[in-house]
């Protein structure tokens, strides 16, 4: 037998740090490649799947039409795990290791708030695309940042139009997921809707944590302030549960109810196939039976047909983000270049599944954030895309520059942070 | 007020489903399951496939989901945890292994079922609710406060008054004792892995058609039983139902008074309890020492 | 649990590999991979952590499931004093050090008086407590966005710079930690860890070293922490978070808690395997659960513990052949 050296620890500590090589960067030179994070396991994980395959499908779609300027388009992925530190450092090998070209993804804003930290750093540009937090905009905003999706002040504005429309609403109730989103959703939308109506009034609040399993507690309390409209700012399975849960307490024949941002998203209306009221006021960043156009129903066609069922809306998100990325190249003539690139993403058009007839999805300079219309509907029995039996219905349709922020809010806001 | 009271009651109800479990294995196996929330997942799932897919009717595919998931439990200790009993450092491990399981009953759930929501419609006799004056009572939430009841009455019956009761409390006073007494301790204990595991996996497939079915759902009850848990007092069955009756009752007033900190109360009750009487409220009678 | 070897310090052998171990990570960032400075400095950062963590609970035997607090609070010193430009990094990573030492000051008196699992359970409550505090307070301590941006000084911007910082100072606190394992405050704290009652017959104040050892762990804990902020210039609430303390569990113990360098290896390993894993599949936890599993069922001493033993087993066996009387 051979003598093991003292030292064994300290060679097998080498070992495993030479085992950390990654062979394969060689093929960055020819491709255009881009690094995506999204969460694949845990509660965010449908989110994630389903960013997947939408990138995928725009991947394929640009690849089968020969590519941009020649080039062909590879996309990594690596769960995000939607925690802030490992993206970080998924961010920091995509770039040192597989050369990416351009960051992508992440649903979560905490970690979109750290990735764009090492995009910054980096000078690589980091295109969002489901993630909503309009800090990485206005304070945090940074030139290699993009959003391709509508951030909470877009969707709170619309709500405030809708909701400035039903006189009848007076006395509010909110409930959301204790942390960031959840309230920030919130608070945009009472602001503005508080300096169009005077005669509004808050009866109530709760904030459970979110993944709150049971809501029960909340519900009693919620029917005994009476409120004309619940305003929630759950989104994906929260919305699920509580629905469930206030099914039994006839909550929604007392009250309407709203949830603005992401309460529209398929998975809510499949998830519930029985028992889902009619008339919920409902939104989501994209949906699959409006608008009516070519463009989305391609989209949601071939969605089912690569993965055998519909898309959340995540999945059209993600499908933006490699269009934007593809166009900003060819547009540009590089993918090497971060500087030309901002300076032609930040003035890039692109037609989008979700721009309805007559609208193209822009991006805005001053913050990098895209500028599309948001439509709000409300439940109604639609059996075309099972297992949902309910869709969403008599859309009202907010243009797209009456619900951004000027442009003098964000220097405002991006102001009063630096002091 | 009482329909806040009912509805603390019911969440009440869940949760001791759950904590029952994981402190019946604590208290006669002195194993503490981090894994318990997963066999409460894998429940929900069994529930769903054999009552949404299959077809078999609620009240059987419950039943049969608890005891599928009692199955896997029993398997878990039978070739896995079996193995580092006894081991020195036996704690850490026995964090690491459940720990594992956590991890992959994710992702064979994943694999198997999807990212999608699940949904399970419950039975339309039990769609409403009855109002009684103001006191509004949902009619499935009936069934679960009903269900907890019964769970914890049969559990009485079978640790205190029958034979194999009385192996279980001996084990758990003494386990060397016991095996030299004629007790069949590793029957035993496989069994009662089974037993309560699928108590966790009861509580899945009955919160299946009023929460979100899909993974990484174990997880958030996981901290939630064993702070109940832990305010009973480790090990203690009664305990337990105390325990969670306590958390619902606070969360359900709770968040009436003081709405901005909900998310801090269980931990909160629990500290409290640990700093002023570690061995739980209620450490006089139950399965453990 | 297996006593925790208890070498003494110094002789050469130890000194030996001491050195094999500076020299090898400081090649690292010759190797000219910008990622792997990434890696080792993370391995180093959480090395730091396990091996405080290992203090408490390899050497005194308490397993305590909350320190991300101490590891969160280090960071967030670090964090809140630089980006809100109160005092330069020199004195804000130290400041972070008397955090986590002020917080185990203040929680370990309560969590002391209890044993077990109970002492696990309470641990856990405070640091969820902690962490919940710093998710909601959003004046102070930015929420569940956590903090972004901090500046470093430009001395130690550079990651091959800070890397070596981190490394001088990760490497001394070893060597400090070291050295209380090894000197008589050390092995008292062992002798808890094997029977209180009797040492407390001794006329020793059990709770005195108990605390005493919280404070320590927590203190390096939260060096721990600061060096990442340090570095990753983002912080987030999830470094305080239960899942923070059972990775770090999780990496001693399959390091090994029986050896002083045991939870370093470990936190090496996870780390690699995490990454390597993460790179090909969406099904990450699976493999992960199965190599934990495998290595519970298969390294009773975890990993460092178990390849140690048969290797002695080994020289053992050699020294027999060769007529020498083994030990």
């Amino acid at each position: 037998m051979t003598k093991f050296p003292r030292y064994w620890k300290g060679l097998l500590a080498a070992g495993a740090m030479l085992a950390l090589v990654s062979a394969d960067a060689a093929w960055a030179a020819e491709k255009i490649v881009i690094g995506a994070m999204y969460p694949m396991t845990g509660r965010a994980g449908r989110y994630g799947i389903d960013s997947v395959s939408g990138a995928e499908i725009a991947m394929e779609e640009i690849n089968a039409k020969g590519g941009v300027n020649g080039r062909m388009i590879d996309i990594i992925f690596n769960d995000s795990k939607a925690n802030p530190a490992y993206s970080v450092k998924v961010a920091k090998r995509y770039i040192s290791e597989d050369k990416v070209n351009f960051l992508m993804g992440v649903v979560s804003s905490a970690v979109g708030l750290a990735v764009t930290e090492v995009s910054k750093e980096n000078k690589v540009i980091f295109v969002g695309t489901d993630h909503a937090s309009t800090a990485l905009t206005t304070e945090k905003f940074q030139p290699y940042y993009f959003r391709v999706s509508n951030n909470t002040y877009q969707s709170a504005a619309a709500a405030a139009f809708y909701a400035n429309d039903k006189k009848e609403w007076k006395k509010y109730y909110v409930i959301g997921p204790d942390y960031e989103y959840g309230h920030r959703t919130w608070e945009d939308f009472w602001m503005l809707l508080q300096k169009k109506r005077k005669d509004v009034q808050l009866v109530g609040q709760a904030w459970p944590k979110l993944f709150e399993p049971d809501y029960t507690p909340y519900i009693t309390a919620i029917l005994k302030a009476k409120p004309d409209v619940l305003v929630t700012t759950f989104w994906g399975g929260d919305t699920v549960a509580f629905i469930k849960q206030a099914l039994p307490y006839k909550l929604f024949d007392k009250m309407k109810f709203y949830n603005y941002d992401g309460g529209g998203n398929y998975e809510l209306l499949e998830a519930m196939p029985t028992g889902l009221p009619k008339g919920l006021i409902l939104s989501a960043r994209h949906h699959l039976n409006w608008p009516n156009t070519k463009l989305n129903q391609e989209f949601v066609k071939k969605f089912k047909a690569k993965t055998g069922r519909f898309p959340s809306y995540a999945a059209e998100g993600a499908y933006a983000g490699v269009y934007f990325i593809a166009e900003g190249v060819r547009q540009a003539g590089t993918a090497e270049d971060p500087d030309k690139l901002v300076a032609v993403m930040e003035k890039m058009k692109i037609k989008l599944p979700e721009d309805p007839d007559g609208f193209t999805s822009y991006m805005r300079p001053i913050d990098h954030q895209i500028v599309q219309v948001q439509a709000i509907g409300e439940t109604v029995p639609n059996k075309s895309y099972p297992p949902a039996t309910m869709m969403l219905g008599n859309f009202k349709v907010y243009k797209a520059e009456d619900i951004i922020p000027s442009e003098a809010d964000i220097v405002a806001a991006r102001k009063a942070v630096k002091k | 007020m009482f329909t806040q009271l009912i509805g603390g009651l019911t969440s009440s109800m869940t949760l001791f489903l759950v904590a029952s479990g994981l402190t019946l294995i604590f208290g006669v196996g002195n194993v503490f399951n981090f894994a318990h929330g997963s066999f409460y997942l894998l429940g929900a799932y069994f529930a769903y496939q054999l009552v949404s897919v299959t077809g078999i009717g609620f009240f059987p595919g419950v039943l049969l989901a608890a005891l599928c998931t009692g199955a896997a439990g029993a398997v878990m200790e039978l070739f896995f945890l079996r193995r580092i009993y006894g081991r020195g450092g036996e704690e850490g491990f026995q964090i690491l292994l459940t720990y594992s399981f956590i991890l992959i009953i994710d992702d064979v759930v994943k694999m198997i079922w999807g990212t999608d929501y699940k949904s399970i419609s419950r039975p339309e006799i039990l769609d409403g609710a009855w109002t009684i004056g103001d006191l509004f009572v949902p009619r499935y939430d009936a069934v679960v406060i009903a269900t907890g009841l019964l769970v914890a009455l049969g559990m009485w019956g079978l640790i205190r008054r029958s034979r194999f009761g009385r192996n279980l409390r001996a084990i758990s006073a003494n386990r060397e004792m016991a095996s030299s007494l004629g007790v069949n301790v590793p029957v035993t204990l496989s069994f009662v892995f089974g037993l309560a595991t699928a108590l966790g996996g009861l509580s899945g497939a009955l919160s299946a058609p009023v929460r979100t079915v899909t993974p990484g759902a174990g997880v958030e009850v996981i901290i939630g039983s064993m702070i109940v848990v832990v305010i009973g007092g480790l090990g203690n069955f009664w305990g337990a139902l105390v325990g969670a009756l306590i958390i619902g009752e606070v969360t359900a007033f709770g968040i009436l008074f003081l709405p901005q900190w909900a998310i801090l109360f269980s931990y909160a009750v629990m500290a409290l309890v640990l700093v002023f009487r570690p061995q739980g409220l209620f450490m006089k009678q139950g399965v453990a020492k | 649990m297996t006593p925790a070897r208890t070498k003494p310090a110094g002789g050469l052998g130890q000194a030996a590999q001491w050195a094999v171990a500076l020299a090898l990570f400081a090649a690292i960032p010759l190797a000219g991979k910008k990622f792997f400075v990434t890696m080792a400095n993370e391995v180093l950062v959480m090395g730091l952590f396990a091996v405080a963590f290992n203090l408490l609970y390899g050497f005194a035997g308490m397993l305590s499931f909350g320190q991300a607090a101490y590891y969160g609070v280090g960071a967030y010193t670090v964090g809140l004093l630089l980006s809100k430009g109160v005092l330069p990094f020199a004195v804000a990573l130290p400041a972070a050090v008397a955090a986590g030492a002020a917080l185990a000051l203040l929680l370990g008196p309560l969590c002391i008086r209890l044993s077990g699992v109970y002492f696990t359970m309470l641990t856990l409550a405070f640091a969820e407590m902690v962490w919940g505090i710093v998710f909601k307070w959003y004046g102070f301590t930015g929420g569940d966005n956590g903090i972004q941006g901090i500046p470093v000084p430009d001395l130690l911007r550079s990651p091959v710079r800070y890397y070596y910082f981190t490394l001088a100072v990760v490497f001394a606190s070893f060597w400090l930690l070291r050295r209380i394992v090894d000197s008589p405050f050390g092995a008292v704290l062992q002798s808890i860890r094997e029977n209180p009652e009797r040492t407390g017959f001794l006329g020793i104040q059990v709770r005195r070293y108990e605390l005493a050892a919280m404070v320590i762990s927590g203190a390096f804990a939260a060096l721990a922490g600061g060096l990442f902020a340090g570095y990753q210039h983002s912080i987030h609430p999830d470094m305080l978070h239960w899942t923070k303390s059972g990775e770090v569990i999780l990496m001693s113990i399959l390091g090994g808690v029986s050896s002083f360098f045991g939870p370093l290896m470990g936190a090496a390993v996870i780390l690699f395997i995490e990454d390597m894993i993460g790179k090909y599949t969406e099904f990450w936890e699976i493999w992960i659960g199965g190599i934990m599993l495998a290595i519970v069922i298969f390294f009773p001493k975890g990993v460092i513990g178990t390849l140690d033993s048969w290797i002695a087993r080994g020289r053992d066996r050699e020294r027999a052949a060769d007529g020498t009387p083994g030990s």
